[in-house]
């Protein structure tokens, strides 16, 4: 196969490199044009996230290799000792399993993350816009999207948050179904609290109240997610209309006792409570818990779950894998049989040409009554089928078997088909579908992880 | 004809419950997402079937054992399909699907009698069979639903949500299935132990006999009162609210099998 792909990535090179490279190298649709500039590559089109560096291209001439690595180590400016070790070099087969499984989110720092793939198809979409991209490149792009989706959809690699603030939103989605109109208290402030009073309120979440031993920081963060400020003694008031309470006050001992929380269940008529503790030490007095209809879970259980939820992740990827070998093979089966169709096609046009020719020259054909005409014009095409018979399977087979190229180089040379142009296209309808899949992003995935892990920014 | 479409639901409901379960072995979603159109496919074949009944013989579709059994089932998964609309109950599915499959299977073994008493002829019978067993599915929704609630409450609270947890609706819903089937049961059980009640009153004269079914529809009918009144009244939500709604249908199991020990009135159903 005549690609060739260079790359770094966070396994690979250090992120100051990646950076530099990045960088340096502007735009990704600007830097595809470059390389497109290197004699020998014909297609090429670069990724930078801040996780990896990619650039793939078609053209698998020495001359395009040396090329493209020339530009790497000039733009980034690396010491040959250096490139070698930063960078890695797939080749055919290798660069579309390798592109393919970047894709799908399987060589991520967390497998799964839902960014890589948008990130994906903005590099592509540039290129496209650059036409650094041809039939070659889109065919494996548009192959690359349709297996991550297969990967995404097929396995359970994307599901489950892997971030302690988001697996405090599945529970919280997991008690009270929708989050709609939901209260929230939040006692104390920190990173964390205020990250997941953030995704409580991008997933609906309704009035939200900020309770601070200082008033005036309550103030101060009521003002940030338009919150209303609440009096720390008033917290025992509140845990009556909130339904989500988030601590992490740094004070020692409970903030939120057994007593104030069974007090605040009978005001709130049993309505669910759902407690997430994320102070160290404790804010909620873990007796709390055995109270009906209160769901309390302090850090290490939302640290236990995430945990979890990155191992079933891990154990998803063997199926995502043999996803990826399946597609990676389905290509270059297309790749195979990308030459030997239109040379058929071509080998057909021509002999039909010539029957065509032959028939309208012959002035003696006109004096015979039209259902003559037709007899001898079945007789020709069937002459030609059988003719076509044997060089046509031959190549289907060879193509599937990988070994086509030759007998095409044969039937082209002899037939002489290379005099008029015949070049294969992505039909502009299939482009325009494919296109449309490059704007909208798979719905379930982007709501459960977009902002939650910071992987391939 | 109705039978052909008896039987071709019966397989669908024997279908829809093997991809739940096939979805709670596999822990995936995505069977159950099958599954339930499945069972919309069987439950429209069992409309059918009972519509083809009904029109054939001019009969209420729900009289003797075999049809009470068959319109308790598509009551049942009819509601829960209702419910699925509005709602992502997901594998609540794996719950309903085997209830209605065993009513299925249970009305098939009657399936060729076909004999009812001439004085059970008449609208206020009717009324008195559809209203009672629609409500009486409903209430066994709510039931499946109060089942469901306390095993995602008990995960809940031992903190093991990566297992089957995921599976099961969100607390939050179910007890809403439980309320709204409630709160549409049980005045259709009301309505349905009326009608049967003015229907007795007139054909032998007395409305209440105390036979073995009514006593316990009797209690069935006052613990969910009970309930109604603490949901409405006190605010009674979640696992208090789901416990006494298993326990009061277990009052409405024994009347439809209680038939079975003791001799009654209803001895034909």
């Amino acid at each position: 196969m005549n690609l060739i792909l260079f790359g770094m990535s966070h396994k690979t090179s250090p992120l100051e490199a990646r950076e530099k490279l990045a960088l340096r190298c502007g735009e990704a649709g600007e830097s595809s044009t470059g390389i497109l500039g290197i004699p020998g590559v014909k297609e090429a089109m670069c990724l930078f996230t801040c996780n990896r560096c990619e650039i793939i291209a078609v053209g698998d001439s020495p001359e395009a290799a040396d090329g493209i690595r020339d530009f790497i180590a000039d733009t980034g400016e690396f010491s040959a000792e250096d490139l070698d070790r930063f960078i890695y070099v797939h080749r055919g087969g290798d660069a579309v399993r390798h592109l393919f499984r970047v894709a799908s989110s399987l060589d991520s720092m967390v497998p799964g993350e839902p960014q890589i793939l948008g990130q994906v198809k903005e590099a592509y979409r540039q290129c496209v816009d650059r036409k650094s991209s041809g039939m070659l490149l889109n065919r494996l792009l548009h192959h690359a999207f349709r297996t991550a989706k297969r990967v995404r959809t097929e396995t359970g690699i994307a599901e489950n948050a892997v971030s302690v603030s988001f697996a405090a939103i599945e529970l919280a989605k997991k008690i009270f179904g929708s989050l709609n109109g939901k209260t929230v208290l939040l006692v104390g402030a920190g990173e964390m609290a205020e990250l997941a009073a953030r995704h409580l309120a991008a997933n609906g979440a309704g009035k939200i109240f900020i309770a601070n031993r200082t008033y005036e920081n309550a103030v101060r963060l009521s003002r940030e997610f338009l919150g209303s400020p609440v009096e720390y003694g008033n917290i025992g008031e509140k845990l009556g209309e909130a339904d989500i309470v988030i601590s992490s006050t740094g004070a020692s001992g409970y903030q939120i006792t057994k007593d104030m929380v069974a007090a605040a269940l009978r005001r709130r008529k049993n309505r669910l409570l759902f407690l997430i503790d994320i102070a160290v030490p404790r804010d909620v007095d873990p007796a709390a818990a055995q109270i009906d209809n209160v769901y309390l879970y302090n850090v290490d259980d939302l640290q236990g779950i995430v945990d979890e939820n990155v191992k079933t992740r891990v154990a998803e990827t063997g199926r995502a894998e043999s996803i990826v070998a399946e597609e990676v093979s389905l290509f270059a089966q297309w790749y195979d049989s990308l030459e030997a169709v239109p040379t058929i096609v071509d080998l057909r046009r021509k002999l039909e040409e010539i029957a065509d020719g032959e028939i309208g020259k012959s002035s003696w054909l006109r004096e015979l009554g039209p259902e003559e005409n037709e007899k001898i014009r079945q007789l020709v095409g069937s002459v030609l089928n059988k003719i076509l018979h044997g060089p046509v399977t031959g190549l289907k087979e060879a193509s599937r078997n990988s070994g086509a190229l030759p007998y095409i180089e044969a039937v082209r040379k002899l037939f002489k088909l290379d005099d008029s142009s015949s070049e294969f296209r992505v039909s502009s309808s299939e482009f325009e579908e494919n296109a449309e899949e490059v704007k909208g992003e798979p719905a379930g995935s982007a709501a459960s992880g977009r902002s939650e892990s910071r992987e391939d920014n | 004809m109705d039978i052909l479409f008896f039987k071709a639901a019966l397989f669908g409901y024997l279908l829809s419950t093997c991809g739940y379960m096939a979805s709670l072995i596999l822990k995936r979603v995505s069977a159950a997402r099958i599954s339930a159109w499945v069972l919309l496919a069987a439950f429209v074949l069992h409309t059918v079937s009972l519509g083809l009944r009904a029109g054939g013989a001019g009969l209420t579709p729900a009289v003797n054992l075999h049809e009470a059994l068959s319109f308790f089932s598509w009551a049942i998964s009819g509601g829960y399909l209702a419910f699925q609309l509005k709602t992502r109950t997901r594998v609540l599915g794996a719950f309903v699907s085997p209830a209605a499959l065993i009513l299925m299977l249970a009305a098939a073994s009657g399936l060729d009698v076909i004999s009812i008493p001439e004085s059970l002829e008449g609208g206020l019978v009717a009324a008195h069979v559809i209203l009672s067993l629609t409500g009486e599915a409903l209430l066994g929704l709510a039931c499946l639903a109060g089942i469901a609630y306390l095993l995602q409450d008990r995960w809940l609270k031992h903190r093991r949500v990566t297992g089957y947890s995921r599976l099961l609706p969100p607390l939050g819903d179910l007890d809403r299935i439980g309320h709204i089937c409630l709160l549409i049961g049980f005045p259709l059980l009301t309505f349905g132990i009326a009608a049967g009640s003015i229907w007795a009153g007139s054909v032998w004269g007395s409305h209440w006999s105390w036979d073995s079914k009514q006593i316990l529809t009797s209690l069935a009918w006052l613990a969910y009162a009970v309930l109604l009144h603490q949901r409405l009244a006190i605010g009674w939500t979640g696992r208090k609210a789901a416990v006494l709604s298993i326990a009061a249908f277990l009052f409405v199991l024994f009347t439809l099998i209680g038939n079975a020990f003791f001799r009654s009135v209803h001895n034909f159903v």
